[in-house]
């Protein structure tokens, strides 16, 4: 993998971003971070059966929402995108109901945690298995494609360890071809679950893969929010407007555990994990956004007390709904009136 | 040369008997001549692993399979190395290391993985595999699983393409967005070459150079053949429903099979009358050969269960 330079800079490159805009990511971030270690601590609680953890993917994740245009765009996302759920719009309450898994979130409290999904969003249901939801993202921008509505596009996202499925390649090969308006993102931390990139592949870069398939590939710094939101900004647009797909990697790193049954001191080094630590995007943009004078230290408090206060909120709120009934069971299957999700 | 005839007589052959209601099917891999004859010369018999697809009948012949096996084959007599029971064009031999054909689009390209594998953890350094497929199997998951997981584990694997442009009616433009197959070796970490199909050395050299790499521990190389399948898919298939004879026509110019021949005359390897001679004797070998796997019985349906394993039950690798 080339190495990514860091991307500190006297005059801040804001990609046309406005300073509300610039604040907004930098918010996603924290609930993201927030939220992330909130599934942990009720799972060693004793509260909630199973989290996943995201930490490390903030920039990534905030830096794409941001490039996503919601009731236009479809969101296809993987178990470990909970900054882009909040990024495009899910409540940090709408998160607490997956995780405490009741029965007013969208799913009935019937999926996994951190496996939301929102029509009004624009958000896929999840699936759980690797790479299946490439092919139900594909089939989206297909449908998109076919019912000629210029100017919609579908995200898809994935982790390093999805790049080598079938599904995989099989839904980058049919929207190639068929020239569809979709962006692949993979949030490449360096891991899938216990195997590293170097057991994953051949060689370390994924968006090496797009040439292949005819489509355009671009890697960028994945602990960087705003080059995210540039390259998946470029792609999102080119699908848009019919010009196809595009491959996106941006390398980031997972500092948590696989999920809350993970161990993953069983297979890399505390150094390891310390080292990317140091690179550690949420703190890095706080940085970048107070050097470039658009937040003082004391917005930056005043938004994390804001963000712990919130989520604090939320997951009372969230505890404090009911279970979903056993009679309630076959219920929600299918919308009373049947008709496409798109 | 030899091969490449034989390959083409034994392919007409197997149309001609189905036309004749006496075989249920053949498969035609008329075009792939020089492809499969270059690539069984770089192949070492009684080291190497071949697990090709249905439409490798040059790579058989050209690796020790006789036309009389061939013909058991197409006949489904009860003497076939299957005993009758796979598909026509789907030989096995473990005689001559060659694999028994999968009809299912890619899923040899899993089991070859696998063979170089068992090779690679029984250290049987200076073995490799050859795996062939067409232009359709690179759009299927398990070709992109298998390629992977061969770059990773850097197994002794030559995975060779032979791109006829055709995977029955889809043409490669509607296959991928980008024509070269080869270009997908970089994403994999291994390299990737391209070869003129229609001419047998420079297959013979990009087999050979992929085969002895694989074989020291180098790793897989992906090469892809660009060829053309001057015949239907099989005798099941009506071509003119989805391409014009024109194109057919257009292609048969470069036809691999006289072409070699005339280079052959050219350079003076062979005279005509020892030419003559030769398509003389594949085309005797290839009547006895089919008269010979005629009268050859059926299996009989009380062997049904019989054959199954092997009997010693030892590792086929």
């Amino acid at each position: 993998m080339a190495k990514v330079e860091p991307t500190f800079r006297a005059a801040l490159d804001r990609h046309g971003l406005s300073d509300d805009q610039l604040k907004a990511i930098y918010r996603t971030m924290l609930a993201q971070r927030q939220l992330d270690n909130r599934g942990f601590q009720l799972n060693r609680q004793g509260k909630v059966p199973f989290a996943l953890g995201s930490e490390g993917h903030e920039a990534l994740q905030a830096g794409a929402a941001m490039a996503f245009e919601r009731g236009k765009d479809i969101l296809a996302p993987y178990y470990r995108d909970l900054g882009l759920a909040i990024g495009i719009g899910l409540t940090p309450y709408e998160i607490m109901l997956s995780i405490f898994a009741r029965v007013a979130d969208h799913n009935g409290g019937r999926q996994f945690p951190n496996h939301y999904s929102s029509k009004a969003a624009g958000l896929m249901s999840f699936s759980s298995i690797l790479a299946a939801h490439i092919p139900h993202a594909v089939g989206a921008a297909y449908a998109l494609k076919y019912r000629k509505e210029i100017g919609r596009a579908v995200l898809v996202t994935f982790g390093d360890g999805t790049t080598s499925e079938g599904e995989w390649h099989e839904s980058m090969n049919f929207a190639a071809v068929h020239r569809l308006p979709i962006v692949f993102l993979c949030e490449n931390n360096l891991w899938a679950i216990s195997t590293p990139l170097s057991l994953q592949m051949g060689q370390p870069d994924i968006y090496k893969r797009a040439e292949g398939y005819g489509m355009p590939g671009e890697q960028f710094d994945g602990f960087d929010p705003l080059v995210t939101y540039a390259a998946v900004k470029r792609a999102m647009d080119r699908a848009r407007s019919g010009g196809g797909p595009t491959l996106l990697e941006g390398v980031c790193y997972r500092f948590l555990a696989h999920s809350t049954d993970d161990n993953d001191m069983t297979y890399r080094t505390r150094d390891e994990v310390t080292e990317h630590r140091k690179d550690d995007p949420v703190p890095r943009f706080e940085r970048v956004l107070i050097e470039a004078g658009i937040i003082t230290a004391e917005d930056a408090e005043a938004m994390k007390k804001d963000v712990l206060s919130e989520t604090n909120g939320a997951t009372d709120r969230a505890e404090a709904m009911p279970y979903p009934e056993s009679s309630e069971l076959y219920t929600h299957l299918h919308e009373g009136a049947w008709q496409p999700w798109l | 040369m030899r091969t490449m005839l034989m390959h083409r007589t034994l392919e007409n052959r197997g149309f001609q008997l189905n036309r004749q209601g006496k075989i249920p099917f053949a498969s035609a891999s008329e075009g792939h001549e020089a492809v499969q004859a270059g690539a069984a010369m770089a192949f070492e018999r009684g080291k190497d692993l071949l697990v090709p697809y249905y439409r490798d009948l040059g790579l058989a012949l050209g690796i020790g399979l006789t036309p009389y096996e061939v013909l058991l084959s197409l006949f489904a007599r009860a003497a076939d190395h299957s005993a009758g029971r796979q598909f026509p064009h789907h030989y096995a031999s473990r005689r001559l290391g060659l694999y028994t054909i999968s009809s299912v689009i890619a899923a040899q390209t899993s089991h070859a993985a696998g063979a170089a594998y068992a090779l690679k953890l029984r250290k049987q350094t200076g073995r490799a595999v050859l795996t062939t497929f067409g232009d359709g199997a690179t759009s299927e998951g398990e070709w992109h699983e298998s390629v992977n997981f061969a770059a990773v584990h850097r197994l002794p694997l030559a995975l060779l393409c032979e791109n006829n442009e055709w995977a029955i009616s889809t043409p490669l433009s509607l296959q991928m967005a980008q024509p070269d197959i080869y270009k997908r070796a970089p994403g994999y970490g291994i390299p990737g070459v391209v070869v003129d199909g229609f001419d047998p050395i420079a297959v013979y050299a990009a087999v050979r150079e992929a085969m002895e790499r694989a074989r020291r521990g180098g790793g897989p190389t992906l090469i892809e053949a660009k060829c053309y399948r001057f015949l239907a898919h099989t005798t099941d298939d009506d071509d003119r429903t989805y391409r014009t004879r024109e194109e057919v026509e257009l292609r048969r110019r470069d036809d691999p099979v006289p072409k070699f021949e005339r280079l052959l005359l050219e350079q003076g390897v062979l005279n005509a009358q020892e030419m003559e001679q030769l398509k003389a004797a594949v085309l005797a070998e290839t009547n006895e050969a089919t008269d010979r796997a005629e009268a050859m019985p059926y299996p009989r349906p009380q062997g049904l269960h019989e054959e199954l394993h092997g009997r010693d039950g030892g590792p086929w690798v």
